[in-house]
């Protein structure tokens, strides 16, 4: 532990005082930001994830992604490094050794919060053990969501975190307007039959999956009647090309036959 | 060593033009939670569902408003909420590029107004929320001239239609109605 002050890490009152960047560093940063001509080196810091997060890291600097091309080389010292990943939660734990890492990698130095763990605790955000995301710890300089972020976002996010990319994300705050109404999704149809379809497509099919063929197939029975059903059932059993929603559509073709289990009329 | 070089062209460049050029995801790929404010009713069935409550609702009783917000940074991307909302208002797009400088932009709102009580003037329900549950009565075969007749009592609170509907004590019997023969 040499020139590190141990004592002024551990957490005052329950909780972590975060590390704050110096101005001169924030200069420094921006500097070297406005005109970046070499390589950034990656660490990972691992405060308590799940491991899902470094293999999607590893994913980014395997062939298919080559993260390498660009300089962006996973390094394993903070000592060398100009990006600090964090992933996970920040666990009781850890959090002492994410500041030493934080601390022992030189200046100016990025600080990406991975991952939804890194970013805002994930679903461990309120666990008693965790201190919920990285920058309770640490100054965060870009945020990486995702569960893990995929290859690709993580290209981009280490593309933001250089200055390279625009972020496209921005935040919004929607007034309820007046006279705004949210719409029947199928107007022209019975609801119990709406009901009855989409019940038996999302036994079938799943919750998600079942919802879009039940969408699919409403949609096919709302319109205008130019075609037999059957006929213009085939047509879209033929455009899609699976013989599991062939399945499905003729289930969903004898629900609709039948009169509603609510239907006493 | 011509196999090699021969398995290597073959082969061809394995590595993807990203960033330089778009990538094409899969089909069901979920990505960013797109979310349509218009279409939403503030019923709050997707805050229920969110694992790792990413989405939340607070309600303002005092300026009579519910606010919900979506956390992207905290979202898992499980797509719940897309399973679970009523009127399509939340669907899972491809959108993968994601992380921002600022915290502030992985934050959504949208607030709505809760429609006060007929009765005793206090707010219980979106006015959205009464307006969907409306049309659906009209969907389901109602008349519309009906449905909206009755409006009036849509917007009247649970509690005030409990008191409303408890008998005048004047008229109670205290005998426990009987049955007799057969009659059900």
């Amino acid at each position: 532990m040499n020139g590190i002050d141990r004592g002024s890490f551990l957490p005052v009152g329950g909780a972590p005082t975060p590390i704050s960047e110096s101005e001169q560093t924030r200069k420094l940063k921006s500097t070297l930001l406005k005109d970046i001509q070499r390589s950034a080196y990656v660490y990972r810091v691992d405060c308590g994830g799940c491991n899902g997060c470094e293999i999607e890291i590893f994913a980014a600097i395997t062939p298919i992604f080559d993260a390498e091309r660009f300089g962006i080389k996973v390094v394993a010292s903070p000592r060398h490094a100009d990006i600090l990943l964090f992933t996970g939660a920040v666990t009781r734990a850890m959090l002492t050794p994410a500041q030493r890492a934080y601390a022992a990698a030189p200046d100016p130095k990025i600080c990406i919060a991975y991952g939804a763990c890194g970013c805002g605790g994930g679903i461990f955000h309120d666990l008693y053990c965790v201190w919920g995301g990285t920058d309770k710890v640490v100054p965060v300089d870009v945020y990486i969501p995702g569960c893990p972020p995929t290859p690709a976002a993580t290209i981009y996010g280490f593309a933001v975190a250089l200055g390279l990319l625009d972020q496209k994300l921005k935040t919004s705050h929607h007034q309820q307007g007046e006279s705004e109404r949210a719409l029947v999704a199928h107007p022209g149809l019975p609801l119990d039959l709406c009901v009855g379809i989409e019940r038996e497509a999302r036994r079938m099919a799943g919750y998600r999956d079942g919802r879009r063929i039940a969408d699919d197939f409403l949609e096919i029975l709302a319109a205008p009647a130019t075609q037999p059903l059957a006929e213009r059932v085939e047509h879209y059993l033929k455009h899609e090309d699976d013989p599991r929603l062939a399945e499905i559509i003729a289930r969903l073709v004898d629900v609709s036959a039948q009169p509603a289990p609510g239907d006493r009329r | 060593m011509f196999k090699l070089l021969k398995t290597v062209i073959k082969t061809g460049e394995a590595t993807t033009r990203y960033p330089f050029a778009p990538l094409t995801v899969s089909p069901g790929f979920r990505g960013k939670p797109e979310y349509d404010a218009t279409q939403c009713i503030a019923c709050g069935a997707c805050t229920i569902a969110c694992p790792a409550n990413a989405l939340s609702m607070a309600t303002d009783v005092e300026q009579g408003t519910r606010t919900w917000e979506l956390f992207l940074g905290r979202c898992i991307f499980c797509a719940r909420c897309e399973e679970v909302c009523p009127t399509r208002a939340i669907a899972l797009s491809p959108e993968f590029e994601l992380a921002v400088g600022n915290k502030e932009d992985l934050y959504q709102r949208a607030t709505f107004t809760l429609t006060n009580c007929r009765d005793c003037g206090r707010p219980f329900a979106p006015s959205k929320e009464i307006d969907y549950a409306m049309a659906l009565l009209v969907n389901s075969g109602l008349p519309e001239a009906e449905v909206g007749a009755q409006r009036a009592h849509f917007e009247t609170c649970p509690e005030c239609k409990r008191l409303q509907s408890i008998p005048d004590s004047a008229k109670l019997t205290l005998s426990q109605p009987t049955l007799k023969g057969d009659a059900l």
